[in-house]
């Protein structure tokens, strides 16, 4: 085989979709041509390349038109979706300044709204609640996958996603409290706590802190805990608070805010 | 584990309206898309300007998301688009300037990096459509009939455009690593003399 046929097959050979004997005598040639073990090798290499990471800068102009969709959305919404001609579009084009653009977003939140939802004629009541609800499902499923990733930093994204639901959903609670609980990594529990501290008022939730609070082995989310049943005056935590004071295996710091705790309770 | 929800079914939401969707598949491709285009362009702000400009024109054409289409090759042809708009735009302007030096990647030899430079180097040198399917098929590894769907051609020419790129990138890389090893020669020389 020579050697420009062997570059117009290495496409195919590195995809793993060249037949036997053609792969067999590309390898072959690669092995003992140096100019073409040279060329693969480049062609390889390019793979190896960094990725880039952008700066949270992109992050924020994302969210900024994100948010100001969704706010003309829900203005359509109210209104009926009449659409609107608007030619502030330019507004959201990258490239201008982001403290400019977020001075203009309450405005030009619901003039996108109409703009992007222009021409979707307006929506049954029936409709609309179908759509929510198809949409409740595939968040909840959307984080319930993401809190069961292997990756720490997707769990930690599917913890910051359950707290863009507007309502607590059982499912993602219960899904957060088994995080706080069993999670292999203390950020993703410490975010799990925070996520959860937005639901006192829900029974569950209280039940799992307090459950969480003998079950937990680190010292930083021990003393978060504590400190947020002691916000909630949750004097339920009373018990789990006391075998804390007394386990002579918990870390003595853990137990002395214990201690507190119960005075403040009691 | 469960799997994670396609980009289909997320953008099938966001086709209907769900906004908050597609932040699920921003954090999905946001970095791919930044590299793709940082390497494109050697020009980071650019690069952000492009990404963002992708995930708008998502929204505004959302409704041209067909089920049962691929995700990928349709953000990348998205993407491509958004690029030719811009070149278009910047060539009455000025030219992008690259503003980024090749990020070395850590715990590597010296050697090792400055490979990968002068790689990123060549590849800045190739003209545009060359440098884009090489990107495409080997440092963002998609397969050629995803490539083959984007740019609007046969599997087989997009293979041959694959193997012409690499043909000029190695041309290039040659002459800049014998540039660098000719400076090396040099200093080596000077410092002898010394």
């Amino acid at each position: 085989m020579d050697c420009e046929r062997v570059s117009e097959l290495l496409p195919d050979y590195w995809e793993g979709i060249l037949k036997k004997p053609d792969a067999e005598l590309v390898a072959a040639h690669l092995s003992t041509c140096k100019a073409c073990g040279e060329l693969a090798a480049l062609g390889e290499s390019i793979e190896q390349l960094p990725q880039e990471q952008p700066s949270p800068a992109l992050h924020a102009r994302f969210q900024a038109m994100l948010d100001a969709y969704e706010a003309g959305r829900d203005e359509t919404k109210q209104r009926g979706s009449h659409p609107a001609i608007w030619g502030g579009w330019t507004w959201f084009r990258p490239g201008l300044a982001f403290g400019t653009a977020a001075l203009v977003l309450i405005v030009a939140g619901f003039l996108a709204g109409r703009y992007f939802n222009a021409g979707e004629g307006p929506r049954s009541q029936e409709q609309m609640a179908a759509m929510e609800s198809e949409l409740t499902n595939m968040r909840q499923l959307v984080v319930l996958s993401m809190l069961q990733q292997d990756s720490a930093s997707q769990r930690l994204q599917g913890v910051n996603w359950s707290t863009r639901q507007n309502q607590a959903d059982p499912k993602i609670l219960s899904a957060l409290v088994h995080t706080l609980r069993y999670d292999s990594s203390v950020d993703v529990r410490l975010a799990a706590l925070d996520a959860l501290s937005r639901y006192r008022d829900q029974t569950q939730v209280r039940q799992g802190l307090a459950e969480a609070l003998e079950a937990q082995q680190s010292p930083l989310v021990q003393v978060e805990l504590i400190d947020l049943l002691v916000r909630w005056h949750d004097r339920g935590a009373i018990d789990p608070l006391h075998k804390i004071e007394q386990d002579q295996n918990v870390d003595p710091t853990v137990r002395e805010r214990a201690r507190r705790a119960i005075d403040q309770l009691s | 584990m469960t799997r994670p929800v396609p980009d289909e079914e997320l953008m099938m939401l966001v086709r209907g309206g769900a906004g908050d969707m597609l932040g699920v598949l921003f954090d999905r491709y946001q970095v791919p898309l930044f590299s793709f285009y940082s390497k494109l362009t050697g020009n980071r702000a650019a690069s952000e300007d492009l990404v963002q400009e992708v995930f708008v024109r998502i929204l505004k054409y959302r409704r041209s998301y067909r089920p049962g289409t691929a995700f990928r090759p349709w953000i990348y042809q998205i993407a491509r688009n958004a690029h030719a708009d811009q070149m278009r735009k910047r060539r009455d302007e000025v030219e992008y300037q690259p503003d980024m030096e090749p990020q070395a990647p850590q715990n590597d030899s010296a050697n090792a990096n400055q490979q990968q430079a002068l790689l990123h180097r060549a590849l800045l040198e190739l003209p545009e459509d060359k440098r884009e399917v090489l990107l495409l098929s080997r440092f963002q590894g998609l397969p050629y009939n995803e490539i083959a769907e984007l740019m609007g051609c046969q599997v087989g020419a997009v293979k041959v455009r694959v193997h012409r790129a690499l043909q000029e990138l190695r041309a290039v890389f040659l002459r800049l690593n014998g540039g660098a090893a000719a400076t090396d020669r040099k200093i080596a020389g000077a410092n002898h003399g010394l």
